[in-house]
């Protein structure tokens, strides 16, 4: 068994004339907390689904778990947040996470004792009877993290699970985040706010479709000569306007 | 007026919409075309089987001596006078057999001329007296008046499960009748010569014959349009990408729908039985179970059908307009309201590609008929055929739509 959890091998992705992931390599370890930064139309969405298995990329290859993707071995082991909502607006947060707890064979006491303590994170346990579609933009995400957590996947692609969600409980869900890893969990997780990469063992700068840097995040502020992240990425980005 | 401001941006993203724009300029074009030319108001091919075992000969009394036998062949002429393109006539000398087919295998009429056919036409319908006419022997004579009293002597068996297919050929027939008879200087009607027998005694209304494709063609709508509405539906909030990325194979998912939906729509036909037998009395005389499993494929056809428009439709509004475009036009190539024997023979390849034209006909068949499995097994064979590749197709969109969410 590989280390190596996910492998993304000089993948290219092109809509049309865009070129939406450029030659991307990547890989990702087990237990590995992996935040991948960048701006509006980098790319991390259209990563994250190639990798997935959901898009095929035009060259190069995507490896999860070892399984070339797509795969269908690794779908109970994988958790995905997709970046719009995807939770039945219809249903409430119980119903939602029982129809998908259902889906990946967890039996009846496992669902409900996995929604208790996944309900507890996102801090929706007061509105578990609501209707989806009366709560929030930030509640309606949450939701969905819950959802993808539901069956403990052994690696989760996490799709900007903080976009819309309050400092405070931001924090928290990185502490989630940290902790799964701490259990050896593999978490690809995106974010726009760069910053939030710090909480992360290693960093993907994207940016048009490639990586322009990947380490630590303490590697990263070293290599730019930045003080924080947010600057590391613009000294990068212009770097890369440059040459 | 900001009025102007709505209706420019309203109007702009309609322009914008290219399959939206297509369907407003295409629709109305179609509907007229498709409508305009289903209905020939003629039929053709109309199976018939016609036993003729008049002799052609009649015996009438003469002036000169007394009475002799003269050669009419009035069964013959009445033959002649079908249009054979509306009539794809049989003969048969068994007239039994010939009665025994029709309902059967499409024969849809038999009519048996007895041997004294055209002796009792003339004996019944001359009154003209003083003509006169050359024997078989050559000799000229007077004819006298006919005594009447022989009786119409032929026998037909009409299926008049479809009263408007009944009604034309019964209609052909009496005009026939009337050519024939004019040649003979007659006051005799037509109506005196049929002696008829419909196989359903008449009980059968157009609203019978029609509610079937009505059942039909309510179920279509419905079911169509919730279920390409809900896999869009599930499509654009990403929950099927949610669905599929989980240990779920598409074949699971569609069945799960195809499941759903079933039960949806065997509710729904009870629904619809039920008022239209309640409320119109309209006739059911054969089997819920098999009424149930024309239901069940015709079902599974449709979800089929509604999910390769759901990968079309880039949101639920060109769903819509797919539905509309797709099913409408069904009701009028499906037979519903007039048989397939009227349509013209450019529409009716559409006819014969249409689901609902074999639920339809299997539906009445049990319904108005009572037939059984095997009397409608061509029809279930076909949808069967169709809920088959249909779900096949399904499950192929199904994963297609996963990855274009």
């Amino acid at each position: 068994m590989t280390d190596h959890v996910v492998q993304a091998i000089g993948l290219t992705k092109r809509f049309g004339r865009r070129v939406a992931l450029d030659n991307l390599s990547l890989t990702v370890t087990q237990g590995q907390l992996y935040g991948l930064a960048g701006p509006n139309g980098a790319g991390k969405t259209t990563l994250i689904r190639t990798l997935c298995g959901l898009l095929r990329p035009d060259a190069g290859e995507a490896r999860l778990l070892g399984w070339k993707m797509p795969s269908t071995r690794v779908r109970s082991q994988l958790g995905y947040m997709p970046q719009d909502f995807a939770v039945y607006e219809d249903l409430t947060v119980i119903k939602n996470l029982e129809y998908f707890g259902s889906l990946y064979d967890l039996s009846r006491s496992q669902i409900r004792e996995r929604s208790a303590e996944l309900l507890r994170l996102v801090d929706l346990t007061d509105r578990r009877r609501q209707r989806v579609g009366t709560l929030s933009g930030g509640m309606r995400r949450r939701v969905s993290l819950a959802i993808s957590l539901l069956h403990k996947p052994r690696l989760a692609f996490l799709d900007e699970p903080t976009a819309g969600v309050d400092p405070k409980l931001r924090r928290s869900f990185w502490d989630h985040f940290n902790s799964l890893a701490d259990e050896n969990v593999s978490l690809i997780v995106t974010t726009h706010l760069v910053e939030e990469a710090q909480r992360c063992h290693a960093v993907g700068f994207l940016n048009a479709g490639r990586l322009l840097t990947e380490g630590t995040p303490q590697e990263v502020l070293e290599e730019t000569g930045a003080q924080s992240l947010d600057d590391a990425f613009i000294v990068l980005q212009e770097r890369g306007e440059r040459s | 007026m900001r009025s102007f401001a709505v209706a420019k941006n309203v109007l702009r993203r309609i322009l914008g919409d290219a399959r939206t724009m297509a369907m407003i300029i295409i629709l109305p074009m179609f509907f007229v075309l498709l409508y305009g030319n289903s209905f020939s108001g003629s039929y053709n091919a109309l199976s018939i089987i016609i036993v003729n075992d008049d002799n052609g000969l009649a015996s009438v009394r003469t002036a000169e001596v007394g009475r002799v036998t003269i050669a009419v062949n009035l069964a013959q002429e009445f033959i002649a006078q079908l249009d054979p393109s509306i009539f794809r006539i049989e003969s048969s000398d068994n007239p039994e057999a010939a009665a025994a087919q029709v309902g059967n295998d499409g024969v849809l009429a038999s009519l048996v001329f007895s041997r004294s056919f055209s002796n009792a036409v003339v004996n019944e319908a001359l009154i003209a007296s003083g003509e006169r006419l050359e024997t078989l022997e050559g000799q000229t004579v007077t004819l006298l008046p006919s005594e009447p009293g022989e009786g119409s002597s032929t026998s037909m068996v009409i299926d008049d499960s479809n009263p408007l297919i009944a009604e034309a050929i019964l209609s052909a027939f009496q005009s026939a009748f009337a050519q024939v008879l004019a040649t003979q200087q007659t006051s005799i009607t037509a109506d005196a010569l049929l002696d008829i027998r419909p196989l359903y005694d008449g009980e059968i209304r157009i609203l019978d014959f029609t509610a079937p494709g009505i059942i039909g063609f309510a179920m279509t709508l419905i079911t169509v349009l919730l279920t390409a509405m809900s896999v869009v539906r599930e499509r654009t909030t990403g929950t099927l990408t949610r669905v599929l990325i989980a240990p779920v194979s598409a074949w699971e998912v569609t069945l799960g729908y195809t499941f759903a939906f079933s039960i949806i729509a065997l509710f729904q036909a009870a629904e619809l039985f039920l008022t239209s037998s309640l409320l119109f009395h309209v006739r059911f005389v054969g089997s819920l179970w098999i009424v149930a499993l024309v239901i069940l494929l015709f079902t599974i056809t449709l979800q089929g059908i509604a999910t390769l428009i759901s990968t079309l439709a880039k949101n639920e509004a060109q769903a819509m307009q797919f539905v509309l475009f797709l099913v409408i036009p069904s009701i009028m190539i499906s037979g519903v309201f007039w048989p397939l024997e009227a349509m013209p023979a450019t529409i009716r390849p559409l006819s014969y590609v249409s689901p609902l034209t074999y639920a339809n006909e299997a539906l009445r068949d049990v319904m108005l008929t009572g037939a059984g499995i095997a009397e409608i097994r061509f029809e279930l064979i076909i949808l069967g055929g169709y809920a088959l590749v249909m779900l096949l197709l399904a499950v192929l969109s199904m994963r297609r739509q996963a990855h274009t969410a």
